[in-house]
C-alpha cells in the first residue's frame, strides 16, 4: 500500500531532521570546520539514505530470500576484515576506512543476520506447506541458528562493540520466540546463556566491567566511567518541562556531555526541548515501530512476515536501549539511536531496513 | 498468534518505561538537575569595591583604604602547584606547608585562582609580579583593606571592621549581607555600615567541561561605598587624646550652638587595624582586658553625676520658685535630714545660689532638694536630657538613670524617704548619667536655653546632613534662671575658692562645674563639665576620669585641653 510508504517516509524523515538539528546544536560551537560541518555530512548521508530507501522499496524483497546466504557471507567477510585489520594494527576498531568515509560493518551485519534468520525459519516442509520451524528439534531449532548468529556476534563483540553484539543476541531470541520454535528450547537456550555469565565476566574488558558496575551506581566513579551517565542524566533532567531552547543547552554545547552527537544525542535533544519534545520524539519512534509491526501482522508470506518482525524488533530494541542508556536505565553500551545519531552506516542501514519493510507491504498483494 | 500479541505488549511496555523515566528525570527531579547543570557551567568571579572612607570635618581621613596584595595561585598543569608554592614560599619567607594548607582551605574550583597568602608587603608583591614570567600560575591580586592613618585616634567613634558574626548575619540577611562579609562593629562603621559598605560586583562567566572560560554571561561593576564625614575635628580630637594621656576616662567637646561633637576621646583605646590584620592574640587581648578598651565610655557607660547634678537642682529650685537669688542657707558642714546627719565636704558658712554652685556646697543643695522633693528633681533632670538617650548617632548608647519616688513605688514597692531626696540632690544614690548627657545638659546653659541633640555625622556620600541633624530643643527656662546658673558656673572657675579655680589662669574665660562621684569601690570618679568662652560659648567640654580622684583632677585635664586648643589657635 502506498499509505505505509508515505507514513514511514514522513515519520523517518521527521526524526532524521530532528537528528540533524540536534547534531548541529551539539557541534556548531566546536573548534574546527570539520566539527562545525558535521551536520552537513549528516544531511548528505540522509540524502543517500533516502535514495536507498526509494530504491530498496521498489526492489522485490523476495530476491533477498535467494541472496540471503550471500548477504550473510558478505557481512561475515566485512566483519572478519575489521577483525583481522584490528589484529594487524594491534588495536581495536569498529570500521573500515573506505575512500572517503568510515564504513561500520556491524550496522549492516545486524540486518544481514535478520535476513538470514528470517529465511532460515520460514522454510516450509516439502510435503505439506506448513512451516518447518514448528517441527524443529533442538539442534535445527536452536543450536544451528545460534552458531550462525554466534559467529558474527563474536566478531562484533571482539571489535569491541558490546552493544551491537547484544543486539544480535536479543534479536535472535525475539525471532525464536516469534517463530514456532518450542518454548522449552528457548528457555533452555536462555538458561544456557545466563549460566556462564559469571564466568564470562572475566572475559569482559576492564572498561566494559566499569560500565556495568557504573550502571548499578554511577557515583562509584563520577569523573571516570560514571561521568557520561551523570552528565547525560543532568542534561535530560535540566531540560525540565519545556527545555532550555534550541542552541541553549549548556550540558551538550559546553561539552560536559561526551558523545553528544552520536550515542547521547537523545540527551542533547532532551536538554533543549524538555519533557514535551522528548515525549514527542519517543512517540514518533513508537509510531514508526508500530507501523513495522502492523506491516508484519498483515503480511501473509512467512519470510516477509518474519523479516518485517525482525526489522521492527531491531529498531525497537535499539531505540529502547539507547534512550534507556541515556537516562541511566540501561548500562552504557555503544549503540547509536537509529535515524538520529550521527553516522553514515547507521543511517544507511536504517533506511535500507525501512525500505525493505515498505517493500514487504507493497509486494504483499502479489502473493 | 498469542506469542506475537504478548510480544507487542512487551514492546509497548518498554515505551511506557521510557516515558516514565523521562517524567522522572524531567519533571520530578527537574529542579535538582537544573541546579546541577548550572553549577556545572557557571562560575562567579567577584570584584570588590572599596569601603567608604570616614573623614573628619576638614576632610582628613580617619579610616581610609589602602591597597593590599593577595597572592593567588591558579595551577593549570600537574606539578605547577608545587613549583609555584616553592617560589612563593622562598620569596615571602612563609613555610611551604603553611601555604599548602592555605591553598587547601581556600580552594574552590580549578578554574578560580586560590588565595595562599594575604596582605603581603608591596615590595614582595613587586618581586612576585616579576617572577610571574617564569611561573605564570602566580597571580597578585590587589584588594582594598581598611587603613587607619592616625592609628587608634577616634577609634571608639569609628569602630572597627571584621567578618560578620552570626547575630548580625541573622539580623541583616534580608538586606543582602552574606557570610564572610566584612561589616562594621561599633561606632560609625556599624551604624552607617549600609552607606559605607561597598557593593560587590563581578563577572558571571560560563565555562566548559575543562573549566575553560567560554563567554561572559554578565558583568556588574563593583560600587564603592559612600564616604561618611564626621563633625569631629581631628586636631581637637588629638589634643583631647593627648590631654587624657593614659588616664582611664573620656573627654568630649561639643559645639553648644548645634550639638556637633568636635572631639570624643576615650582611654583605654585600641588600634582598629588589629582587626584588619587578623592579629588573633591582640584581638582576644582586647576582649579579655578588664579595662574594656572597646567600650565607648562617653555613651556606653554611665556614672553618678555627683556635684555636676547640682546644676539641675539650682535650675529646678529657681524655676519652681522654691529658692530665689537672695535665698541663703547656712552651711555648718552638715545638716540633719530626718534622724540622719548628712555632711558637706567642707564648712561653707552662709551661701547664696551663686556661691553654692561655685563652692559646690552640699548643704545648700540638700536643703534645696528637700524643698523641691524627689519627683521635681527627677522631672527637671529629664527636662535637661538626663535618664533618656540623647539621640546620638552612634550605636549602643545607654540612657543612664535618675530615680524618682514614683519609679520606686511602681517598681520596687518601696517608700521614698527624704534621705533619698538628699542623696539625689548631690547626684549620688542610684543616679547615673553618661558623659554625653552631661555635655548636652551643660550646653543648655552655654547656649542659653536649648537642649541640643548631639550628632557626629556631618555628611554621607557628599550629602550634607547638618540641617537634618541640627535639633535644638527649647527647655523653656526663665532667662533669670539660666543667667543665675551661668553666673554660678563662671564663679566655679573665677572665684578664688571655686572648685574649678585651676582653670582661671587660662586666657579664655571658662565656666563649668566639677564633680567628685563616690563609688562603692576604689577612687572617686572625677568630673568637669563646662563651656568656654563664657560670653559666647563655642565649646562645651566634658571630662570624666574613671576612678580619677577628686573633681580637681578632671579640671586639670580640661585645662590641658583648653591650653592645647588655645596654643593651636582653634578657639
Amino acid at each position: 500500500m502506498r499509505n505505509s510508504f508515505v507514513r514511514i517516509l514522513i515519520i523517518a524523515l521527521a526524526i532524521a531532521l530532528i537528528g540533524v538539528l540536534s547534531i548541529y546544536s551539539s557541534t556548531y560551537q566546536k573548534e574546527g570546520t570539520l566539527w562545525q560541518d558535521i551536520y552537513k555530512r549528516q544531511i548528505l548521508w540522509l540524502a543517500i539514505g533516502l535514495v536507498c530507501f526509494f530504491l530498496i522499496s521498489g526492489f522485490n524483497y523476495r530476491k533477498l530470500w535467494d541472496a540471503s546466504y550471500f548477504i550473510y557471507g558478505l557481512a561475515l567477510f566485512f566483519l572478519f576484515m575489521v577483525f583481522s585489520l584490528g589484529i594487524i594494527r594491534l588495536g581495536a576498531q569498529r570500521w573500515l576506512k573506505l575512500a572517503w568515509f568510515n564504513f561500520q560493518p556491524s550496522e549492516f551485519a545486524k540486518l544481514a543476520v535478520i535476513i538470514f534468520l528470517a529465511r532460515y525459519f520460514s522454510r516450509k516442509s516439502e510435503s505439506d506447506i506448513s512451516l518447518l520451524s514448528g517441527k524443529f528439534g533442538i539442534f535445527r531449532g536452536i543450536a544451528l541458528p545460534f552458531v550462525f548468529v554466534a559467529v558474527p556476534m563474536f566478531l562484533v563483540i571482539e571489535q569491541p562493540d558490546l552493544g551491537s553484539g547484544l543486539m544480535l543476541l536479543l534479536a535472535f531470541i525475539s525471532l525464536l520466540y516469534l517463530t514456532d520454535v518450542r518454548l522449552k528450547y528457548i528457555v533452555s537456550l536462555l538458561a544456557l546463556l545466563l549460566a556462564p555469565l559469571p564466568f564470562l565476566w572475566n572475559f569482559l574488558r576492564p572498561y566494559q566491567k566499569d560500565r556495568l558496575l557504573v550502571f548499578l551506581n554511577p557515583n562509584i566513579d563520577p569523573l571516570g566511567a560514571g561521568y557520561t551517565v551523570i552528565q547525560s542524566r543532568i542534561a535530560i533532567g535540566s531540560g525540565g518541562l519545556l527545555g532550555k531552547g534550541w542552541l541553549s543547552g549548556t550540558q551538550s554545547q559546553l561539552y560536559f556531555l561526551p558523545e553528544s552527537h552520536t550515542d547521547f544525542i537523545f540527551a542533547t535533544f532532551s536538554e533543549q526541548w524538555g519533557f514535551l519534545g522528548s515525549s514527542l520524539l519517543i512517540f514518533l519512534y513508537y509510531l514508526l515501530i508500530r507501523e513495522g509491526f502492523i506491516i508484519a501482522k498483515r503480511t501473509q508470506d512467512s519470510f516477509g512476515k518474519l523479516l518485517a518482525y525482525g526489522i521492527s524488533i531491531l529498531l525497537a530494541l535499539q531505540v529502547f536501549i539507547n534512550i534507556a542508556m541515556n537516562m541511566g536505565l540501561a548500562p552504557v553500551v555503544g549503540l547509536p539511536l537509529p535515524l538520529m545519531s550521527y553516522g553514515g552506516s547507521s543511517i544507511l542501514a536504517t533506511f535500507i531496513a525501512l525500505g525493505i519493510l515498505v517493500n514487504i507491504d507493497r509486494t504483499r498483494a502479489v502473493f | 498468534m498469542d506469542r506475537k500479541k504478548l510480544f507487542i505488549y512487551f514492546l509497548s511496555l518498554m515505551f511506557v518505561v521510557l516515558l516514565i523515566g523521562l517524567l522522572n528525570l524531567n519533571v520530578l527531579q527537574g529542579a535538582k538537575f537544573r541546579r546541577l547543570s548550572k553549577s556545572n557551567c557557571i562560575r562567579l568571579i567577584s570584584q570588590s569595591g572599596t569601603r567608604g572612607n570616614i573623614l573628619d570635618r576638614n576632610g582628613e581621613i580617619i579610616a581610609g583604604n589602602r591597597i593590599s596584595y593577595d597572592v593567588m595561585i591558579l595551577p593549570q598543569e600537574p606539578g605547577q602547584l608545587d613549583r609555584a608554592i616553592a617560589a612563593v614560599s622562598r620569596i615571602l619567607g612563609i613555610g611551604a606547608g603553611e601555604l599548602k594548607s592555605a591553598f587547601k582551605k581556600n580552594f574552590i574550583s580549578s578554574s578560580l585562582p586560590t588565595t595562599v597568602a594575604n596582605n603581603i608587603e608591596p615590595r614582595k608583591a613587586i618581586i612576585l609580579e616579576e617572577y610571574k614570567v617564569e611561573e605564570p600560575s602566580i597571580i597578585i591580586q590587589p584588594k582594598p583593606l581598611r587603613y587607619y592613618p592616625n592609628g587608634p585616634s577616634a577609634c571608639h567613634v569609628i569602630g572597627y571592621v571584621n567578618e560578620i558574626d552570626r547575630w548580625r548575619l541573622t539580623k541583616l540577611e534580608d538586606y543582602g549581607y552574606k557570610t564572610k562579609d566584612i561589616v562594621g562593629f561599633g561606632g560609625v562603621e556599624e551604624k552607617y555600615d549600609y552607606y559605607l559598605r561597598q557593593e560587590e560586583g563581578g563577572l558571571s562567566v560560563e565555562v566548559n567541561h575543562r573549566g575553560k572560560f567560554t563567554r561572559v554571561l554578565g558583568f556588574q561593576p563593583p560600587v564603592n561605598g559612600r564616604d561618611v564625614q564626621l563633625t569631629l575635628d581631628l586636631r581637637i580630637q588629638k589634643i583631647a587624646e593627648d590631654a587624657l594621656s593614659g588616664r582611664k576616662g573620656t573627654v568630649i567637646l561639643m559645639d553648644p550652638q548645634n550639638g556637633e561633637i568636635l572631639a570624643l576621646a576615650n582611654y583605654p583605646d585600641y588600634n582598629p587595624s588589629v582587626f584588619v590584620n587578623k592579629r588573633t592574640a591582640l584581638i582576644s587581648g582586647l576582649f579579655n582586658n578588664p579595662n574594656s578598651p572597646l567600650i565607648n565610655r562617653a555613651i556606653q557607660s554611665s556614672y553618678p553625676p555627683a556635684s555636676v547634678f547640682k546644676v539641675v537642682l539650682a535650675s529646678a529650685g529657681l524655676e519652681l520658685k522654691k529658692i530665689n537669688l537672695s535665698t541663703n542657707f547656712v552651711c555648718p558642714g552638715w545638716t540633719m535630714v530626718g534622724a540622719r546627719k548628712f555632711s558637706c565636704w567642707d564648712t561653707h558658712g552662709t551661701q547664696d545660689i551663686t556661691q553654692a554652685i561655685a563652692h559646690s556646697c552640699d548643704v545648700f543643695f540638700y536643703k534645696t532638694g528637700l524643698l523641691l522633693g524627689g519627683q521635681n528633681i527627677h522631672d527637671y533632670a529629664i527636662k535637661l536630657g538626663l535618664s533618656r538617650p540623647s539621640g546620638f548617632d552612634l550605636p549602643y548608647e545607654t540612657s543612664g538613670f535618675i530615680p524618682s519616688p514614683l519609679w520606686r513605688k511602681l517598681n520596687k514597692f518601696q517608700k521614698w524617704y527624704d534621705g533619698d531626696t538628699a542623696n539625689l540632690s548631690i547626684g549620688q544614690g542610684d543616679c547615673l548619667t553618661t558623659p554625653l548627657q552631661l555635655t548636652c545638659m551643660m550646653a543648655v546653659f552655654a547656649n542659653r536655653g536649648y537642649l541640643p541633640v548631639p550628632y557626629i555625622i556631618k555628611a554621607v556620600g557628599g550629602v550634607d546632613l547638618e540641617t537634618k541633624k541640627r535639633r535644638l530643643l527649647p527647655v523653656n527656662f526663665k532667662k533669670g534662671t539660666i543667667e543665675a546658673v551661668r553666673e554660678g558656673l563662671r564663679e566655679v572657675v573665677s572665684d578664688a575658692k571655686g572648685t574649678g579655680n585651676i582653670l582661671s589662669a587660662l586666657p579664655v574665660e571658662v565656666a563649668g562645674k566639677t564633680g567628685t562621684a563616690q563609688v562603692s569601690r576604689g577612687l572617686t570618679h572625677a568630673w568637669f563639665v563646662g563651656f568656654f568662652p563664657y560670653d559666647k560659648p563655642k565649646y562645651v567640654i566634658c571630662v570624666l576620669l574613671e576612678n580619677g580622684g577628686p573633681g580637681h583632677a578632671a579640671g586639670v585635664i580640661a585645662k590641658r585641653v583648653i591650653e592645647g586648643m588655645n596654643s593651636q589657635g582653634i578657639i
